[in-house]
């Protein structure tokens, strides 16, 4: 049985520890990145089933990650993360499988995940 | 009948009409002028009358019967002279000789034409050229002086008097000199003059009516547009323009009433507000009594502003109550240094005009109250804006303590005996200190935003400020560098509002240094301006962010995503409260890298005198010239 591997992005560090521990107590495998250009290179090394992504990021931002995630031709889900108050909005533009409004607990996230990862080989 | 006796016919019931018409309006509205109008075309008309009688009763050629026809005759060009001293400056020594020179011409119709007839008439020719054609030439000039109706019916009437001095001069000379031989020339030309004199002195309605068409045009294309100027001095001071335009007159003056106060306000040459009791001057009267006033000797009138008059070439003041449904808004004047020579088409044309001023200032504080309702809903949408970029950056730090919380909470569940996890409550601790800078910065912008009007402004020395904030960051342990002037610098502050933007500065400058070199901060008095330097050493602020950074939520680029708490606000706190103390801020690159913020503000000396209270009121033995200063042309 392989374990799955999320990708937490976020330029906010503290956001990204939180998340991360939080789906490791859950017994995720996770992976950082703190921008959407970082994501890029560790998306390659990783290879996650899922990406929890921010939107609003400096350097390369949640949609031009979506965008050039899709171009290499990766399906890999995503789960938007935001503040804004179009959480839903955002999320349908780069077509991405659910989304959390931030602030969201435990639970929100947890269900976000599940709902959208792939089963467990 | 020959064509000529119908000429006749016609120039008899042409001037016996005439001086019916002025007798009339003379009987209704009496005044030296109308009587003087009564003189010329009575004069006329009784040579008419007389000669006509003496045709029917075949008086034949008595002398005494041609001594009070000539006497009549020569009475006319009088009369013109007295006319053109109502409507002009004429000076006093041409009407002292002209009466007694009326008198021997006169005398000299009795006992002379029979004897010399010849003197007579050289005489006659003489009085008529003379003082005819100084009339005629002084209503020309006063056709040129004014403008609108006044100026088309004081053509007609210059047009009239050189016709009829001509007809007269030629009808004497047919008989002086027997090789000029004109037969009816001096009718024909007499028929004209009447004509002119018709519509100069008595236009029919329909005439009138197209006569001010244009004037009353050309006030309104002037005013149009009036509603939309938001500067209500200016709008003011277009609308007097346009009013003095169309009457030709010196200048025009609008004083508004002003809520709850007994004053009116008016604009003075400079374009400030000047107020006096609404009773005060001419206008005040129409005020007051709500009823158009026809001052035609305003320093006689109201002797205690006379010098107030004089030096606004204000003989003749016409005013009329600016009113709609009852409020009363104002009064409109107009003002020259002529007495109006055609009052009623001046009262007709002022009374239409304060009432088109009442309806463009009504129309004008509609747009105004639409404007406050737009800043309203302007102030509403910002504040919109402003919530939910605030609940946008409350967000982030509350999903970190949720979050962090709720891991704590399971892993105690888990496992009782576990070791706390000292760095997710650490982090926890950090964002909830982030969410309650926030939340203080937050509150401060929006007490700013709500109070920023009513700051208490005093003379603070601010050095004292500079010395506060830096007693305050030594007792935190931080040693900054602070450098004053010698003497006080005086400035008008609201001292913790002040103190909050340097403050605000200095925590920045600190916050942004990572090497840990401290801020300099100076003091500088120059040119009744003090200027604070705030200078910091870290990374600086990008050139093309040096003027948002002050805007509200801007964060510089170079600062986003540090772990450093704000959501744009500190700046855009300072702007507000140095721009309430008519003071700008603004940042400059520091030489060696980091930034300099500079607020300056205006020094105040230390004994500044209080202005002049704003109801001054002008007493009699200081008449100001400000009430009626209107440029003349428009």
């Amino acid at each position: 049985m392989r374990e799955i591997t999320i990708l937490v992005v976020d330029d906010e560090a503290d956001i990204r520890a939180t998340v991360s521990a939080m789906l490791e107590i859950e017994g995720y495998d996770v992976a950082e990145a703190s921008n959407g250009a970082d994501a890029l290179h560790v998306l390659e090394e990783r290879r996650p089933d899922l990406i929890l992504l921010d939107m609003r990021m400096p350097i390369l931002d949640g949609w031009g990650f979506a965008a050039e995630l899709r171009r290499r031709g990766h399906r890999t889900p995503i789960v938007v993360m935001t503040a804004a108050r179009d959480a839903a909005h955002w999320a349908a533009e780069i077509a991405a499988a659910a989304f959390v409004a931030k602030p969201f607990g435990f639970e929100d996230l947890i269900a976000a995940v599940e709902r959208v990862s792939p089963p467990a080989a | 009948m020959t064509a000529l006796e119908l000429i006749d016919v016609a120039n008899q019931v042409l001037f016996i009409g005439l001086f019916a018409a002025v007798l009339w309006r003379a009987l209704k509205q009496p005044s030296r002028a109308s009587w003087d109008m009564v003189l010329l075309f009575g004069s006329i008309a009784g040579v008419v009358f007389l000669a006509r009688a003496a045709e029917v009763l075949q008086l034949g050629e008595q002398p005494w019967l041609i001594g009070v026809i000539l006497l009549l005759l020569a009475i006319a060009p009088y009369a013109m002279l007295r006319l053109v001293g109502d409507f002009s400056r004429t000076p006093r020594w041409v009407l002292l000789v002209g009466g007694p020179v009326l008198a021997i011409i006169g005398v000299l119709g009795f006992v002379a034409f029979g004897a010399a007839p010849r003197l007579y008439e050289v005489v006659a020719i003489a009085w008529f050229l003379g003082v005819g054609g100084y009339a005629a030439l002084a209503f020309g000039r006063a056709a040129l002086a004014t403008r609108g109706i006044t100026q088309r019916r004081m053509t007609a009437v210059a047009f009239g008097t050189l016709l009829f001095i001509a007809a007269i001069v030629i009808a004497f000379a047919d008989v002086l000199v027997e090789t000029v031989d004109l037969p009816a020339a001096p009718q024909v030309i007499s028929l004209f003059a009447g004509l002119s004199f018709f519509l100069g002195f008595a236009p029919p309605a329909w005439i009138r009516r197209a006569w001010r068409e244009p004037d009353l045009r050309n006030f309104l294309e002037r005013s149009i547009h009036l509603p939309t100027i938001t500067d209500e001095r200016r709008a003011v001071v277009e609308i007097q323009n346009a009013a003095a335009g169309a009457f030709g007159a010196s200048g025009a003056s609008i004083g508004l009433a002003v809520a709850g106060r007994p004053v009116l306000r008016y604009v003075n040459r400079a374009g400030d507000w000047v107020e006096y009791a609404d009773d005060a001057f001419i206008p005040g009267r129409a005020y007051r009594q709500q009823q158009r006033v026809v001052a035609l000797d305003a320093m006689e009138l109201d002797p205690e502003h006379a010098a107030v008059y004089e030096q606004n070439l204000a003989t003749t003041i016409i005013a009329a109550p600016i009113t709609t449904d009852e409020r009363r808004l104002g009064v409109l004047s107009v003002y020259a240094d002529r007495a109006p020579i055609f009052v009623e088409d001046d009262l007709w044309l002022i009374e239409l005009m304060a009432a088109h001023t009442a309806l463009l200032l009504e129309a004008r504080s509609h747009a105004t109250t639409t404007n406050s309702l737009r800043a309203r809903e302007e102030s509403a949408r910002l504040k919109e804006e402003f919530l939910s970029a605030a609940a946008h950056d409350l967000r982030t730090p509350l999903t970190v303590v949720l979050g962090q919380a709720e891991l704590l909470e399971r892993r105690v569940a888990r496992d009782p005996a576990a070791p706390p996890d000292a760095v997710g409550i650490s982090r926890m601790v950090r964002e909830a200190r982030r969410l309650r800078d926030l939340v203080t910065e937050l509150l401060d912008a929006q007490r700013l935003e709500m109070g920023s009007e009513v700051m208490d402004l005093e003379p603070i020395d601010l050095r004292t400020v500079l010395e506060s904030v830096r007693r305050r960051y030594h007792d935190q342990g931080i040693d900054l560098k602070v450098t004053t002037p010698a003497d006080a610098a005086i400035g008008s502050i609201d001292e913790p509002r002040f103190e909050q933007v340097i403050d605000n500065l200095v925590e920045n400058a600190i916050k942004y240094t990572s090497s840990g070199m401290l801020p300099e901060v100076e003091l500088a008095v120059d040119a009744g301006e003090a200027r604070i330097l705030v200078t910091d050493h870290g990374v600086g602020v990008p050139e093309e962010e040096r003027d948002r950074i002050f805007d509200r939520f801007y964060r510089a680029t170079n600062v986003q995503g540090t772990t450093e708490s704000g959501i744009g606000l500190g700046l855009y706190i300072c702007r507000r409260i140095v721009e309430a103390h008519a003071g700008r801020i603004w940042v400059e690159p520091a030489p060696g890298g980091g930034s300099t913020f500079v607020v300056v503000i205006p020094a105040a000396e230390a004994a500044a005198s209080n202005p002049a209270p704003a109801d001054w009121k002008p007493s009699s033995n200081d008449p100001s010239p400000d009430a009626f200063e209107v440029a003349a042309d428009a």
